[in-house]
């Protein structure tokens, strides 16, 4: 089995930087994505991905380093806008990163009960309850009641 | 392990496999199913499960080059502009399909006489006309009778609701005096024979776990077994046989434990898809037929039709009901069906409304299109998109290529070392001057229905759902592969029944006319079997 890459291992670093990708909301109906625990699904995820897997923990690296080299404290030390800078420094040298990561952590997201909740969704799976469906206008069938027959 | 010969033999357990053997099961004789992959468990379905956006993108996606599961075989589509998709499970690609369910309509059967391209087919929509409605009875088909762009006929349920998005889309071609009406969907719209009635997961194309979409193992294949139809799964057919008279004898297959094994018949019927078939049909060569089984013609692998897509998407000010409700069955429009030659094109194209995108597609749609951002902004962007758009897919009449091609490549193979089709598919011109209108006209009805913005993939490359032509149907052996009933000129006891055998594609979704064909050629073999060997 491969270790979890070490910025991964580091919950202070990924729940900083997943923030970074998703914040919370400003209504604060939606959650930061760091606050979601995703942390052990996505590296899981990036361990499978044979074509954005490599170049995201490479570029997870560098983000860990060079915060590592800016606050001997890292990235979750650094105040929010310099985290942003820090994520942005790197993007020259893995221009994988972020599209990677993105495609990774979106739909892990914006599947969580917490996000679907606070999108006003059900959080539950779609079967077996289902979802109502607004029922065809009256009028518009009413059209095609005027259509010839063919 | 020997097998007993069998009366009839059918390859591939999808949407044509299933019908004809519940056709053809009262015949007296022994009929037997070989199919390479598994009974599907609605409990295995994707929307059982909270994560049901990304399973249906793994497991479930609709490429089997993505999928990777032992049913699967690879295709190579590096030299393909669109991609073949399918399923390869009891039910075939019905397990994945949306279900939107046109017919094919008269004048698809005769485009050489009225447009003078490509060919009629042997047989006309008058001759299909009953078997399309058996099949709809068998299905289960929801809709409205008097859509004008058909003859008349009465599916056997009441239409599906619209929706939400359905009702603004229709209002849009309503105000442009633009034809539309709601789809017939092989969905149930009420309690039909033992079906629950469709509750609007949203999640077709990853399979029904409610049993309202109607795939072929849920519908044809509990009614074959009842009348004796015997199916044998995980068993991939290697090649057909051939007895030295150069007639079909049976196959060589690999069953569930990859043990290789002879099955033999008096009634091969190949009903692997239009990739599946001519593959099958390449890799069984022998002396009688040395490029191929029914390849005198050439033929086998050619003229590879799928229905080139574009997407049109319009985004709303207002709330359109997101992913809810059958996703591909809603209303369709036949306003561009017809050849009008000002257009520079000839035939036409239809419109399917689809639905909106759940919340994951969302994010990585507008993250594509650059609508849904990493960091300040995400949430504005996702608010703008999520559940404000709606959009017309335009499908467009492939006209047969001889250039496009199902082959087999010299390299690749599947998991038993047989080798894999390659698939080569060029854009026509014809089908590009299709596609450029049918983006323009979606625009305009789009924004007729309120879009405050529109957007277009003019082609969709991962939409290769429909796969014809490979095996085409005709009376002239030179020009055919098998004739007016499925039976192929090389080899008597030989039939293909999937959509290989189509001549031309029409412009909407195939599976109703599939269906209706291997129904077709079932009653055809019944009534010729006096003299069916002769
Ligand atoms: C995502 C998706 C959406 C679709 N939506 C629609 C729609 O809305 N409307 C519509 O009309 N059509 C739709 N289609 C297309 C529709 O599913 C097909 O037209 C239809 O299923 C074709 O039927 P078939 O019997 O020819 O082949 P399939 O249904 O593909 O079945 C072929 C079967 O043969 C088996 N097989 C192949 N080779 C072998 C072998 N060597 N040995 C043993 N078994 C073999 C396969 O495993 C498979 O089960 C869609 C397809 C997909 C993938």
């Amino acid at each position: 089995m491969t270790e979890t890459p070490a910025p991964l291992r580091d919950s202070a670093f990924v729940q900083a930087l997943f923030d970074v990708v998703i914040p919370p909301s400003d209504d604060g109906k939606l959650p930061g994505a760091g606050s979601l625990g995703l942390a052990s699904t996505l590296a899981a995820q990036l361990e499978a991905d044979p074509v954005f897997g490599p170049p995201v923990q490479a570029g997870l690296q560098a983000v860990y380093n060079a915060a590592l080299a800016r606050d001997p404290a890292g990235f979750a030390a650094l105040p929010p806008q310099a985290r942003v800078e820090v994520v942005e420094s790197q993007l020259g040298a893995h221009p994988m990163l972020m599209i990677g990561l993105t495609l990774h952590l979106y739909p892990a997201y914006y599947q969580h009960p917490r996000v679907l909740e606070g999108l006003g969704e059900p959080p539950r799976p779609p079967f077996p309850e289902g979802y109502d469906l607004e029922p065809t206008d009256p009028h518009l069938l009413e059209h095609l009641r005027t259509q010839p027959r063919t | 392990m020997a097998n007993e010969p069998v009366g009839v033999l059918i390859v591939g357990a999808g949407a044509s496999g299933a019908a004809f053997a519940w056709r053809i099961a009262d015949m007296g004789l022994r009929v037997l199913c070989l199919e390479q992959g598994p009974w599907v468990k609605q409990s295995d379905y994707p929307s059982n499960n909270i994560d049901w956006e990304s399973r249906g993108m793994g497991p479930f996606a609709t490429s089997p080059n993505i999928r990777k599961l032992p049913a699967d075989y690879p295709v190579n589509e590096q030299d393909s502009a669109i991609s073949p998709l399918m399923f390869n499970a009891v039910g075939g690609s019905t397990i994945l399909w949306a279900a939107h369910f046109p017919r094919f309509t008269p004048r698809d059967f005769r485009v050489k006489s009225d447009d003078g391209v490509a060919d009629d087919w042997p047989i006309d929509y008058q001759t299909l006309e009953p078997y399309f409605a058996i099949n709809d009875r068998m299905m289960g088909v929801s809709g409205l009778p008097g859509d004008p762009a058909y003859p008349y006929h009465e599916p056997p349920m009441p239409p599906l609701p619209l929706g939400k998005s359905g009702n603004v889309v229709a209002a849009g071609f309503q105000k442009l005096g633009w034809h539309w009406w709601p789809s017939d969907s092989a969905v149930t719209s009420r309690e039909y024979e033992g079906r629950a009635p469709c509750i609007n997961l949203g999640s077709c194309i990853s399979g029904c776990a409610q049993g309202a979409k109607a795939s072929t193992d849920i519908t044809y294949w509990p009614a074959a077994l009842r009348k004796g139809v015997e199916i044998r799964t995980g068993c991939r057919v290697r090649e057909v046989t051939v007895r030295p008279d150069g007639m079909a004898d049976g196959v060589l297959y690999y069953d569930e434990e990859g043990a290789l094994q002879e099955q033999k018949a008096e009634i091969v019927v190949l009903a692997c898809n239009g990739i599946g078939t001519p593959r099958l049909l390449l890799n069984s060569k022998s002396p009688q037929h040395p490029d191929g089984l029914a390849n005198s013609s050439g033929l086998v692998g050619k003229n590879l039709m799928f229905h080139p897509y574009a997407a049109i998407l319009g985004i709303f000010d207002e709330p359109l009901g997101g992913r809810r409700g059958p996703t591909g069955c809603s209303l369709w429009s036949h306003q561009f069906y017809e050849t009008d030659r000002s257009r520079g094109f000839v035939r036409g194209y239809s419109f399917e409304a689809v639905r909106g995108f759940a919340p994951a597609q969302t994010s990585l749609w507008g993250m594509a299109r650059g609508f849904v951002p990493w960091g300040e902004g995400h949430h504005q962007g996702f608010a703008r998109i999520y559940d404000r758009t709606t959009g017309l897919l335009a499908i467009t009449e492939d006209l047969p290529e001889e250039a496009n091609t199902v082959t087999l490549d010299p390299e690749l193979t599947d998991s038993h070392g047989i080798p894999a089709p390659k698939v080569n598919y060029r854009l026509s011109e014809n089908s590009q001057k299709m596609l450029a209108h049918a983006v323009e006209r979606a625009k305009e009805a789009l924004t007729a229905a309120g879009a405050v913005e529109t957007l277009a993939e003019p082609l969709m490359s991962a939409a290769g759902w429909h796969l014809m032509g490979t095996a085409r149907m005709g009376k002239d052996p030179k020009t055919s592969v098998v004739n007016e009933w499925g039976r192929a000129h090389d080899a008597r006891n030989l039939f293909i029944i999937d959509g290989s055998i189509f001549v031309t594609a029409g412009g909407v979704n195939p599976t109703s006319t599939i269906q209706a064909l291997a129904l077709y050629v079932a009653d055809s073999i019944k009534k010729n079997i006096e003299t069916l060997f002769d």
